[in-house]
């Protein structure tokens, strides 16, 4: 029943958000838009903190080590956006192992603190012009984005159905990690890091692994987000977004509907219900409540028992 | 030398002041099914965490078919065909028995860090058959059934043999089993008997802490036992079974006033 609800969903979930545009205006698009970059990010976060357990708390900084790639690379160096993307996606994930290989035998609330501090400095750096790269406060702006020949008068849609294409693509990478000897791994040391170690998984590299997969693709979001602007500025990235980010993992439950679920509550409400302003963070307050109350592994949470059909004997 | 042989000498770990083992020596040989005993506390666990990598020991040699294999870390010495069940069931708990179970394949499986990203028909191919190994070890243990069940929320019994199910996946050559019947019921224990019996069949060396005497004089070939860290006998079943040393460290001296 819930399988067949899943092989129907995601085709209709894509074609409804393949839809979306024809009846959205221009602000709930960018809403839409920032919706979609948002459930990339958080699937990143998902990779982390929901699959392999660890507490991090700075997923805000590689999103925008991928954004301020793609913006530097494009302002000063003129590359066409597409052209960074492999860098937008490589450097976070590099950063991803070096900076998680020191601290990477933190547990729990340590790690936290720790990824806390990274994410500071980093928005602290980009504040203060590093390298006279990255614009100081006001960002980068005025970047090129991306765009179909031929295909002018569609301008408007590019940012949103490019964020769709690399949620899909997205989607693809975490499905092979799901059925590979690496996904199972990080599921095995969150359960229990001394029994995955006792058969034999080098728990150290597949922690670090997970950081740089995760780096990887809020990376890659990064450049989408970068377009989705034509601007990046250090406080779309700051800790508060990590917070966010965070929240919609726990909240939503370590799956793809959850976490969809999750940016639906955390990001599209507050949108919705922005008349109210700030009470509108209410939402934050009380959805974390309910959940830790109801749902304490999340609104829907991870399934297990993903083993190839052909092995299951009826019975 | 012979590559399966496990060798300790004058192995000593000490926490803090307290020392947990002392000088132990043991000669587990090839084939043979080996047994440590002893009363609680007397250190048994402690040695079993030296020989796996959990904890490092201070003193001694620990060689595992003349390699030296102290201070290597957990998943290296599991590399090197050792491997161990815990006293506590460690199981994950939220995964299936299938999925358990194929933990265990994580070493023989030969994907790289990037196949989780993108497979490749070598890639499939590798989880299609680590898959079916694990499904005929399911299929040894007689656990077929619960393949697709959580494993947390099935009974203690089913528990300890999915346990034992996963050491055997990664092909050990020396399977270290802590306590394997604490928990079981009559039924049960004599089916794990069993199961050791054609564990050895394999090929399979097995080192195992058990309490349960019946089983121990049962299935075991050669026995140390150890008391405050330190072996007070070793030998066959039978001799062990007349030592007084033994008997008093298990009933207590004649002249202790009870």
């Amino acid at each position: 029943m819930m399988k067949k609800l899943q092989q129907i969903g995601y085709p209709l979930f894509f074609i409804v958000m393949a839809l979306l545009p024809a009846v959205l205006n221009s602000r709930w698009l960018a809403v839409a838009t920032t919706f979609v970059i948002f459930t990339i990010v958080a699937l990143s976060q998902d990779v982390v903190l929901g699959k392999a357990g660890m507490f991090n708390m700075g997923q805000a900084m590689f999103f925008g080590l991928g954004a301020y790639t793609s913006a530097i690379l494009n302002a000063h160096f003129g590359w066409p956006l597409l052209a960074t993307l492999p860098l937008a996606i490589l450097i976070p994930a590099i950063f991803g192992i070096l900076l998680a290989g020191p601290i990477i035998h933190l547990r729990g609330d340590y790690l936290l603190v720790a990824t806390i501090g990274f994410n500071i400095v980093f928005v602290q750096a980009l504040q203060n012009n590093l390298g006279g790269l990255t614009g100081g406060p006001n960002g980068i702006f005025g970047l090129q984005m991306l765009s179909i020949p031929g295909m002018g008068s569609f301008q408007d849609f590019t940012p949103y159905y490019s964020a769709l294409i690399v949620l899909l693509f997205t989607l693809f990478i975490l499905r092979n990690l799901d059925n590979s000897k690496a996904g199972r791994a990080l599921q095995y040391l969150r359960e229990d890091d001394l029994a995955a170690g006792s058969i034999g998984i080098n728990t150290r590299i597949y922690k670090i692994y997970s950081f740089a997969l995760g780096a990887g693709i809020a990376g890659m979001a990064g450049t989408i987000y970068a377009n989705q602007y034509s601007a990046v500025s250090p406080e779309a990235f700051d800790f508060i977004q990590s917070v966010l980010f965070f929240t919609i993992v726990i909240v939503g439950g370590s799956s793809v509907p959850g976490i969809i679920i999750g940016v639906f509550v955390m990001f599209v409400l507050p949108e919705i219900f922005r008349d109210f302003s700030t009470w509108r963070y209410f939402i934050f307050g009380f959805a974390m409540i309910f959940t830790m109350i109801l749902r304490p592994r999340g609104i829907w949470p991870a399934k297990f028992g993903r083993i190839p059909k052909a092995f299951i004997k009826k019975g | 030398m012979d590559g399966k042989v496990l060798i300790l000498k004058n192995v000593t770990k000490r926490f803090g002041g307290l020392v947990a083992v002392d000088n132990l020596s043991l000669h587990v040989k090839e084939g043979q099914i080996y047994g440590l005993i002893g009363p609680n506390g007397a250190g048994k666990t402690t040695a079993f965490n030296c020989i796996t990598g959990i904890h490092a020991c201070e003193e001694g040699s620990i060689t595992w078919g003349g390699e030296e294999i102290r201070s290597l870390p957990p998943h290296k010495i599991v590399q090197r065909g050792i491997v161990r069940t815990f006293q506590t069931i460690r199981l994950f708990s939220q995964m299936s028995v299938a999925e358990n179970v194929m933990s265990g394949r994580h070493i023989k499986s030969n994907q790289n860090l990037w196949h989780g990203i993108f497979h490749t028909p070598a890639s499939r191919k590798d989880e299609n058959d680590n898959w079916k190994a694990v499904f005929d070890l399911l299929d040894f243990f007689d656990l077929e059934k619960y393949a697709v069940h959580t494993v947390g929320a099935l009974a203690y019994g089913i528990q300890r043999r999915v346990e034992m199910a996963r050491a055997m996946a990664i092909d050990p050559s020396l399977l270290i089993l802590d306590e394997p019947a604490a928990g079981l019921n009559d039924k049960e224990t004599l089916a794990l008997v069993e199961t050791i019996y054609r564990i050895r069949e394999k090929g399979v060396t097995v080192l195992l802490i058990e309490h349960d005497m019946d089983l121990v004089m049962e299935v075991t070939e050669y026995l140390t036992v150890i008391n405050f860290g330190g072996k007070i006998a070793e030998g066959t079943p039978d001799e062990i079974q007349k030592n007084p040393a033994v008997i008093e460290a298990y009933l207590g001296s004649e002249d202790d006033d009870f």
